[in-house]
């Protein structure tokens, strides 16, 4: 089990373009891979999951993975939310 | 009969009506006999699932040109294939007994409500996008597909209570004319696609559908969101003529934006862009602006209350250089003071802001701060084509004092063994008469110049234009102006440097033949003007030009000048609109 923090650094948050990027980051990994905010705890290769989470910007989120390929999809996950999305940053 | 809802995407269309029933995602209840049939169920679902699959991608396929058509249609493609949702129709099916067709309908009605009751209307208009999987997969597993717009003789205004948006995808611009919805809003994914497409609409008309009747005549006003049911002949003439208007000035627009600047005669004029925010990149892009002439810190400062955060001004240079790269992206350092941002930084009253403490006067008070801004700045060079900018350089001995300031901090960073561009561009901006007319002594210590068209304005002419009472004379046409411009370019070219010209004459259509016509190297304007300069720029000869610009230095008045130029673009392009303000007013 691998896990890391990052906060949701774009202003308007993990809305739909922002989850399907991360949703398409996820996709990459065999392993298991959630995100998790205070509120909930959802997988991340659905996008139903990341969408109903509704991460505002400047929210904590936590990524975890359990698998073969955990590390890497941790990292990779969590930079996909890093990088803003390329969207107005807070 | 005059209906009000959201302009969703621009355009009129004139056109009778064609009413689309969406069917609401429901499905009757049949129960399995054994866990067997239900094996057999969820393999059905599967097949549909591939199938709708193949059929979205095909959709896709037909958008590669629209970004945006793209994007929605990967969306849709996620959530059909949806890890959770697929697991919780399946467990319906197995562990209920029940048919796949109910186990989709109930399932993502459950997601729908979720959706529903979300915070974010931005989310809550994503309901669409479920709703039009889950019809495409229950037509499937029913075999009750059906393409209801095949149906359709001529082209129509397509009304209807909700549009699918893989629905809207597979419409086609010649066969819809524009299409009216009950619900919908700004950011709904059909908008999207409809502004994509060129399709006007107008949504969130709440009960259209139970207003119009099949064949009614509508006149659709995506601009103003105004939907006309059974119009008079007279709104019908007055639309008609807007609706040509608009289409001409779109289909010219549209053009110019895949094309870079060029003049009548193929003479390419580098068009960059004004920026406030970050964000605005993604609009100059999609614009082709050539670069961006002027990126306004100010904005960085109010998020600065505890002092200068190096980190800060970083990630935003880093990543507004890295969005153009290689295009040049101008950074032009605080220009705080005057009538700017002068909350904290300035808590004396002056009598004459204008004249007092702002800009590069309070970097050099305060070196220290001023070097966070500096080094974030040569930290980001490495990461695209940086150039750096000063304001208000009056005297030489600020600019070298700058310049050793900046050579200090990149000792700094050569200590830290931080990467920058050592050849990174310097410039000055020339905002003051005694900036251009000292200007040969300011030259050797700056790479290139951009011309701050209001101030230098406001200080040569000695207008306040924020003062009603004197601001009629506040004239970017008066010949003192021109001149300078004309001075400013001889002295750089001269010496081997650049001119730009960022202030409101570069964005002034008026203004942009002679320009040109002085051999301004750079042109920098609010992103929205860009098509329009990018139109003018067009219709320009370089000789017309030129002589244009010569005249206009002997000319005794800003309104003899403006005239010189507008008749000149009336008597070879009299469809070009020019902006009643344009001419009014001197930039």
């Amino acid at each position: 089990m691998t896990e890391k923090k990052v906060v949701v650094p774009n202003k308007l948050g993990i809305h739909a373009r922002p989850a399907a990027l991360i949703v398409r980051a996820a996709v990459e990994f065999a392993c298991d891979i959630w995100v998790e905010s205070p509120a909930d705890k959802v997988n991340a290769k659905s996008i139903m999951g990341v969408m109903t989470l509704a991460a505002s910007g400047g929210t904590e989120i936590v990524v975890s993975a359990d698998g073969s390929d955990e590390v890497e999809a941790v990292e990779a996950v969590a930079e996909v939310i890093r990088s803003g999305f390329g969207e107005e940053m807070i | 009969m005059l209906f009000k809802g959201v302009p969703a995407s621009h355009g009129i269309a004139i056109g009778s009506a064609f009413l689309l029933k969406v069917e609401e995602l429901k499905h009757a209840k049949r129960l399995l006999e054994s866990s067997e049939q239900a094996e057999l169920e969820v393999k059905r679902f599967q097949v549909a699932i591939s199938s709708v699959r193949h059929d979205l991608e095909n959709i896709a396929d037909t958008m590669e040109d629209v970004v945006e058509g793209r994007q929605i249609l990967e969306f849709l493609l996620l959530l059909l294939q949806d890890p959770t949702i697929k697991r919780d129709v399946e467990s319906r099916i197995l562990g209920g007994l029940v048919n796949a067709e109910y186990a989709v309908s109930t399932a993502l009605r459950g997601v729908m409500e979720k959706f529903e009751v979300m915070a974010d209307p931005y989310i809550r208009e994503r309901v669409a996008d479920v709703r039009d999987v889950g019809r495409r997969v229950i037509e499937k597993l029913t075999g009750t597909e059906k393409d209801v717009l095949d149906k359709m003789q001529e082209p129509v205004v397509l009304v209807a209570k909700d549009l699918d948006p893989s629905e809207t995808a597979g419409l086609k611009p010649g066969q819809i004319l524009a299409f009216v919805t009950d619900m919908g809003g700004r950011t709904s994914h059909t908008t999207i696609l409809a502004r994509a497409l060129g399709i006007p609409a107008v949504v969130g008309l709440q009960k259209i559908t139970s207003e119009i009747n099949p064949r009614d005549m509508i006149i659709v006003d995506g601009i103003h969101g105004h939907v006309i049911v059974n119009p008079t002949q007279e709104e019908l003439r007055y639309y008609a003529g807007i609706k040509e208007k608009f289409q001409k000035a779109e289909k010219l627009l549209q053009k110019m934006n895949q094309e870079p600047a060029v003049t009548e005669d193929g003479v390419r004029i580098e068009l960059a862009a004004n920026i406030e925010l970050p964000y605005e990149v993604e609009l100059v892009n999609k614009l082709g602006a050539d670069g961006i002439g002027l990126f306004r810190t100010e904005f960085l400062r109010l998020a600065q209350e505890n002092g200068e955060n190096e980190e800060d001004h970083f990630a935003i240079y880093d990543t507004v250089a890295f969005r153009m790269k290689p295009k040049p992206v101008i950074i032009r350092t605080y220009d705080m003071g005057g009538d700017k941002f002068r909350t904290g930084l300035n808590s004396v009253p002056e009598a004459n802001p204008f004249l007092g403490y702002r800009a590069v006067r309070i970097g050099l008070d305060r070196p220290q701060e001023f070097s966070i801004q500096l080094r974030a700045i040569l930290r980001a060079s490495v990461h695209g084509n940086i150039r750096l900018m000063f304001p208000m350089v009056t005297h030489v001995e600020q600019l070298r004092r700058l310049r050793d300031l900046l050579e200090k901090v990149k000792n700094q960073l050569r200590v830290d063994e931080i990467p920058f561009d050592n050849d990174m561009q310097v410039g000055i901006m020339v905002e003051t008469p005694a900036t251009v007319i000292a200007l040969d002594l300011m030259l050797p210590y700056a790479d290139f110049v951009s011309i701050g068209t209001n101030d230098l304005t406001q200080y040569s002419l000695a207008v306040d234009r924020g003062n009603p009472r004197v601001a009629d004379l506040y004239d970017s046409f008066h010949p003192a102006i021109l001149r300078q411009i004309d001075t400013v370019v001889r002295l750089c070219h001269s010496q081997g440097k650049w001119v730009g010209v960022c202030g409101s004459m570069a964005g002034n259509p008026l203004a942009v033949p002679l320009m040109i016509g002085f051999g301004v190297d750079e042109l920098s304007v609010a992103p929205s003007l860009i098509p329009d300069v990018k139109r003018m720029i067009g219709v320009v000869t370089t000789d017309a030009a030129r002589e244009m610009a010569e005249k206009s230095l002997v000319t005794e008045t800003g309104l003899g000048v403006r005239s010189l130029v507008h008749s000149y673009v009336m008597g070879k392009y009299p469809e070009i609109l020019l902006d009643e303000n344009d001419w009014e007013t001197g930039g």
